[in-house]
């Protein structure tokens, strides 16, 4: 059970996240939405440690995430994978390696230096990538693969992390619709299968409906709403929205909602 | 070219509001270049001060350099070889002295030139690999966007610094002094100035590097070598390579000149030639210099190219 308790990060005299209190239970699928800048991205981003909070703490156990150092960071972050809307690969290396590289922190120095893989680590990533249908494209580039297959492969590395709890940041926000469904149905996927947490910052209202159990909306750093999709009438998203209302209800171009009569339209250029 | 009908009646005609757009920018426009005239002419004054003084300084006027040039090809005179073509290719007589004239009494000493000049480019190629190593390990506390905290990239850009400051030449005579005459001197000499070089230019390109692999392997739970080596090196090996193999080249010459105090190479029998004898074992000696370092040159330039051709597929 991961629990946030007032938890906090100024930048300068700005508050991204706002005392924010949260209980999530183990394996349950939450979808953080709200406009740009409400802050989804800097609490997900806390709770991984990959920026540090102002005030509060973050409870995993009986452990405090929020005050975490060095070699126990690091372990908090190999049990809590992360995935990112721009996917962080290593574009140069391999899809094979860039998924061994969830393994790093198991790693003792001098494999890591000569990136020795053991055969186990090597069928543990492939594992991964054909779980994503991505094993056909082990050795090639990570770069010469497209968004939505990139995406997939930085799924795999987080699977081969074996976490506890998965985090996703925007993780369709620069794919096509149909490589946006196929993202989302793994991640729900691995939420039902693995019982892995899911904790997803979404865009669009329609992707957090259809996938999650728990809704939190975000406005301004602070949690407005939390709730289960049906108790999110469109006046309270509407209201957690803002101005970017018309865009969150009804933007073809990250939702993952595929009209079935005609094929799925082409890529939308970023 | 017409002109494009604007909202608010005919062009120039009256200070409508839709014209000021233009005229404003056009005002801006005046202004900016105004104020740009004020500085250039300020560093023109500058230059030309500084150029006047430099001249002065360094008496570089055109009655000394006319003197001069005579006296370079006077100098270039003394050390042409005496070819005679009736007996170029003649090889030694019988109690195997070379003739006179012929290419092989000019070139006498072939062997050894060659011998130093093979010492020479030994000593470029493990002064590059030693540079290129220190220059690899401090290039990442020496960016400004990876080191670990402000002190390590305070000390890691300082002593980079200080390792490109000193002269090569300067750095050959402590190490011939400490360690005495041979190879070994030139070879950390120019070990030394290539850390510093490559390793502020190694340092730019990490600095240039995208975040987000680096970003990657920290949510993955890397630690900072991790990060180093598989977000970072991946994206900048590379260029690494290519300027490793520019620096190679520099150092090619580097290690030809660095003997004339001591410290190995082909540089020491050019200082003797020279000093002692200013006859045609100078020109042989530098022509030989000269074919070395074009043919490295082209070697490593044809091999930058093939890396780079493979790089982009």
């Amino acid at each position: 059970m991961l629990k946030l308790d007032k938890l906090t990060r100024r930048f300068g005299d700005n508050l991204a996240v706002n005392n924010a209190n949260l209980t999530i239970p183990d394996g349950q699928m939450v979808g953080i939405i709200g406009r740009s800048g409400a802050g989804k991205s800097t609490l997900l981003r806390l709770l991984n440690r990959l920026i540090d909070p102002s005030e509060g703490q973050i409870l995993f156990g009986d452990h405090d995430i929020a005050r975490l150092k060095g070699k126990e960071l690091r372990a908090w972050r190999s049990d809590c994978a992360m995935i990112f809307q721009q996917f962080n690969l290593v574009g140069r290396l391999d899809v094979v390696t860039n998924v061994l590289t969830g393994r790093l922190h198991d790693m003792t120095a001098w494999r890591t230096v000569a990136q020795v893989f053991t055969p186990r680590e090597r069928a543990f990533a492939i594992q991964a990538l054909d779980r994503l249908g991505m094993a056909h494209t082990a050795l090639q580039r990570a770069e010469t693969l497209s968004g939505g297959q990139q995406q997939r492969v930085a799924i795999a590395r987080a699977l081969a992390q074996e976490p506890k709890i998965l985090l996703a940041d925007e993780p369709i926000a620069s794919l096509d619709p149909m490589n946006a469904k196929v993202v989302m149905d793994a991640l729900r996927d691995i939420n039902r299968q693995d019982g892995i947490t899911v904790i997803c910052n979404l865009h669009t209202l329609d992707t957090a409906r259809s996938y999650c159990d728990r809704i939190i909306g975000m406005q301004d750093g602070r949690v407005v709403f939390d709730g289960t999709p049906d108790q999110l009438t469109n006046s309270m998203a509407r209201e957690i929205y803002g101005a970017e209302a018309d865009e969150a209800f009804n933007e073809a171009a990250t939702s993952t909602s595929i009209p079935t009569s005609e094929p799925a339209p082409a890529r939308v250029p970023a | 070219m017409t002109d494009i009908p604007m909202r608010g009646g005919s062009a120039g005609a009256s200070g409508d509001a839709p014209f000021d757009a233009v005229a404003t920018f056009e005002r801006h426009r005046a202004e900016l270049k105004a104020s740009k005239r004020v500085w250039n002419l300020l560093a023109l004054g500058a230059f030309t001060i500084a150029l006047g003084l430099s001249i002065w300084i360094s008496q570089f006027y055109p009655e000394r350099l006319a003197e001069g040039v005579p006296r370079i090809f006077e100098y270039f005179g003394t050390i042409m070889p005496d070819l005679q073509w009736d007996r170029l290719f003649e090889g030694r007589d019988a109690q195997g002295n070379a003739v006179p004239g012929s290419i092989i009494f000019w070139y006498t000493d072939f062997w050894t030139y060659v011998e130093l000049l093979w010492e020479t480019i030994l000593m470029a190629i493990t002064a590059s690999l030693l540079g290129t190593a220190v220059a690899f390990v401090l290039s990442f506390p020496a960016a400004a966007n990876l080191a670990p905290n402000g002190w390590v990239y305070w000390f890691s850009r300082r002593f980079l610094e200080f390792c490109r400051g000193v002269p090569e030449i300067l750095l050959a005579l402590v190490f011939v002094f400490a360690i005495g005459i041979g190879p070994l001197a030139g070879v950390l000499a120019i070990a030394i100035h290539t850390a510093g070089a490559l390793g502020k230019l190694f340092a730019e390109v990490n600095e240039n590097a995208s975040d987000r692999p680096v970003e990657g392997i920290t949510a993955v739970g890397g630690s900072w070598t991790e990060k180093m080596l598989y977000g970072v090196v991946p994206q900048v090996m590379p260029n690494f390579f290519s300027y490793a193999m520019l620096r190679f080249e520099i150092n090619v010459r580097a290690s030809s000149i660095i003997g004339f105090v001591g410290a190995g190479g082909i540089g020491a029998e050019l200082n003797r030639v020279i000093s002692f004898y200013s006859d045609d074992r100078v020109l042989a000696v530098l022509i030989l210099v000269i074919l070395m370092v074009t043919i490295i040159d082209l070697i490593s330039e044809d091999i930058r190219h093939r890396f780079i051709g493979k790089e982009n597929f």
